[in-house]
């Protein structure tokens, strides 16, 4: 077989074509929802700062104005009596209760931990917008960040319209481009005539997945691991969560502001979230096409001998998703 | 009529089983995660206390004690309420949490805080997800033909010609998906959450209808909120019903893409459908397998439809 043949370098252009369309797409919502929601979320920042700097002066311990209060404690513990005092430090405390909650309050919509002092864009930086619209083209909507603005929401809602079937489109062209090319390598092997050719398939077929595995679980597992500071338990629960497009949002890569990431991870993260999200639906598919498959094979163990050969000649097994597009190749070859 | 009958138990059949595997999950959930959601809000009381306690506050107590609060807060864990609040997993709880496991919607406003709770959802949603995209497969199979197949050549056979019913339906099908699955919704969270608007509604109602799921508005959160256990179980109806839709509204999109002939010119499978002879002609023999199974293997649609067909 031809190394042209092998690696369907026909339909490669179209796909860089499709591949590029889709990365210009989430790269412009992304500056788009940097600009929405840049200056709302910067706002918010600068206001939660200015609110726990209050809850601290008040309250410091080196505060002239809290060393007068425990003064002034000390000499009214004389005079007054033990109900007063008590009645005091519980006024105290719930005024500093009300300022915590309202500075734990600002914090959680702002979405920020505290750790350092950002003085710069705050958290709708232009990468993790550009990192929020590929979740919510892909749907894995992890919602660490979310827009705040109306501008924002109404935007959003558009871009996902109109960003969903196009990942859709892509990653499906991807996805079967991947599968074309094992079955070009299980017909390569099976040319060679090593063996029978189901074992051929399945040998094939375990060896992709081996490798799948490892490619999109094992390999990010220890990435994740080293690079963001999670167990291997929470990293490979946040490669599973990511890839079934569940994508809750408790762990997220490239978002912990204190790290300092290097300058390939967000790719590296990006094409491995694109890539992984192809072959776990091609592995999906291709588990419910064996079922079926399977089903069709007991059925026709038990109608024994009654029209069997007709309906496997027929294909009718074979699901043409899965099925690499026979009939497209077709017209291809003709060109 | 037996085989169509016996296709209607089927489906019935797979219902049934998908409510009994999501009780099973909110059961097993409910067991794992609620001691650790206990014991998180003891810590949680206690470090709030133990700051309040003092008369004056460092910049770092104040900041570990942010931290925490925050990190617990994203996990559903607050102490902002002076009174106690109801547990982020009791039984319709986690049974929701389940449902967003399992529909990939995973909004994220409590998520399995040990790691037998993460563990489970993995195995959980492995077996959770497939089946779940089986049964709604199944239930759109069931209405593809009442809803799509049927209108579309009665307008066929009053004489417009396929492109026109094709995008005539299409139009039907999508103003009456509109209403009845975001404004009608929408409207009804924004009365029942107060906090809400009505645009929050239908900006959460199309966020979860897509699975994207970010979590900054989930029903049923508010704190007093009245009959929680009811409200809950029929936002996962409406979640169930209206992700049906959203598959039926993409094949009837595919559909007409196929009609106009987008599909070929982006080489994407064309749409493979029943025709609707097939569900009149119930007597067939019995080497033939289509009408007894609701899934035919050609118009399936695939995992998260990604592999549209």
């Amino acid at each position: 077989m031809e190394f042209k043949e092998l690696f369907n370098l026909a339909r490669v252009p179209s796909i860089l074509l499709l591949g590029a369309v889709y990365v210009a797409y989430v790269l412009i919502g992304g500056v788009i929802f940097w600009q929405l929601e840049g200056p709302l979320g910067k706002r918010d920042f600068i206001h939660m700062i200015k609110q726990r700097d209050s809850l601290l002066h008040k309250y410091t311990c080196l505060n002239p104005e809290s060393l007068y209060e425990v003064a002034t404690v000390r000499h009214n513990c004389d005079t007054r009596n033990a109900l007063t005092l008590e009645v005091d430090k519980l006024e105290n405390k719930i005024q500093q209760f009300a300022l915590l909650r309202q500075v734990i309050q600002d914090a959680s919509k702002a979405g920020l931990t505290l750790q350092n002092n950002h003085t710069t864009d705050g958290f709708w930086k232009f990468t993790s917008s550009a990192v929020f619209a590929a979740t919510v083209v892909t749907t894995i909507g992890y919602g660490n960040i979310s827009p705040q603005s109306t501008g924002g929401q109404i935007f959003c809602v558009f871009f996902a319209l109109f960003g969903i079937p196009l990942n859709i489109v892509v990653l499906n062209r991807v996805g079967k481009y991947m599968l074309a090319f094992e079955r070009n390598i299980s017909d390569f092997l099976e040319s060679k005539k090593i063996g029978k050719k189901i074992w051929m398939r399945f040998f094939v077929h375990l060896i992709s997945y081996l490798t799948g595995m490892v490619l999109f679980f094992v390999v990010p597992m220890l990435v994740f691991q080293t690079q963001e500071g999670w167990t291997y338990s929470e990293a490979l629960y946040y490669c599973f969560i990511s890839l079934s497009t569940i994508g809750f949002g408790d762990f997220v890569a490239y978002s912990n502001p204190d790290i300092y990431y290097p300058d390939w991870y967000s790719i590296l993260t990006a094409c491995w979230i694109f890539f992984g999200l192809a072959w776990l639906a091609q592995v999906i598919n291709h588990s419910i096409d064996i079922v079926e498959r399977l089903n069709n094979y007991l059925k026709n163990k038990i109608f024994r001998g009654k029209k069997t050969e007709e309906e496997t000649a027929s294909g009718a097994g074979d699901n043409p998703e899965t099925q690499v597009e026979e009939e497209d190749d077709r017209p291809s070859e003709h060109k | 009529m037996r085989s169509a009958g016996r296709s209607w138990v089927l489906l019935a059949g797979f219902i049934v089983f998908y409510i009994i595997y999501l009780l099973f999950g909110g059961l097993v959930f409910s067991t794992i995660e609620r001691p650790e959601e206990e014991r998180l809000r003891h810590e949680l009381a206690s470090l709030k206390e133990d700051f309040l306690n003092r008369s004056c506050s460092s910049a770092a107590a104040l900041d570990l004690l942010l931290l925490r609060v925050l990190q617990a807060h994203r996990s559903g864990v607050s102490v902002l309420q002076n009174t106690s609040q109801p547990s982020n997993w009791d039984l319709t709880s986690s049974m929701f949490y389940a449902n967003t496991l399992v529909t990939t919607v995973g909004y994220g406003h409590s998520t399995p805080l040990s790691d037998l709770g993460k563990a489970f959802s993995i195995v959980y949603a492995l077996l959770g997800v497939p089946f779940t995209m089986l049964v709604l497969t199944a239930c759109v199979q069931k209405l593809l033909f009442p809803l799509v197949v049927g209108p579309v050549g009665l307008l066929h056979r009053y004489g417009l010609e396929p492109r026109a019913a094709c995008a005539l339906h299409l139009l039907l099908l999508l103003l009456l998906l509109v209403l009845c699955f975001f404004v009608a919704p929408a409207a009804l969270f924004s009365w029942l959450e107060g906090t809400w608007s009505f645009l929050d509604g239908i900006y959460f109602c199309f966020i979860s209808l897509c699975t994207i799921g970010l979590g900054d508005y989930v029903p049923a959160l508010q704190p007093g909120q009245k009959n929680k256990p009811l409200y809950q179980v029929s936002v996962m109806v409406y979640l169930f019903l209206g992700l049906m839709v959203m598959f039926l509204l993409l094949r009837a999109v595919h559909k007409m893409a196929d009609v106009h002939g987008l599909t070929r010119l982006l080489q994407l499978p064309r749409c493979e459908e029943a025709s609707p002879e097939d569900d009149h002609h119930p007597i067939r023999e019995p080497g033939d397998k289509s009408p007894t199974q609701p899934l035919q293997p050609a118009s399936q649609t695939t995992y998260n439809t990604i592999n549209k067909g």
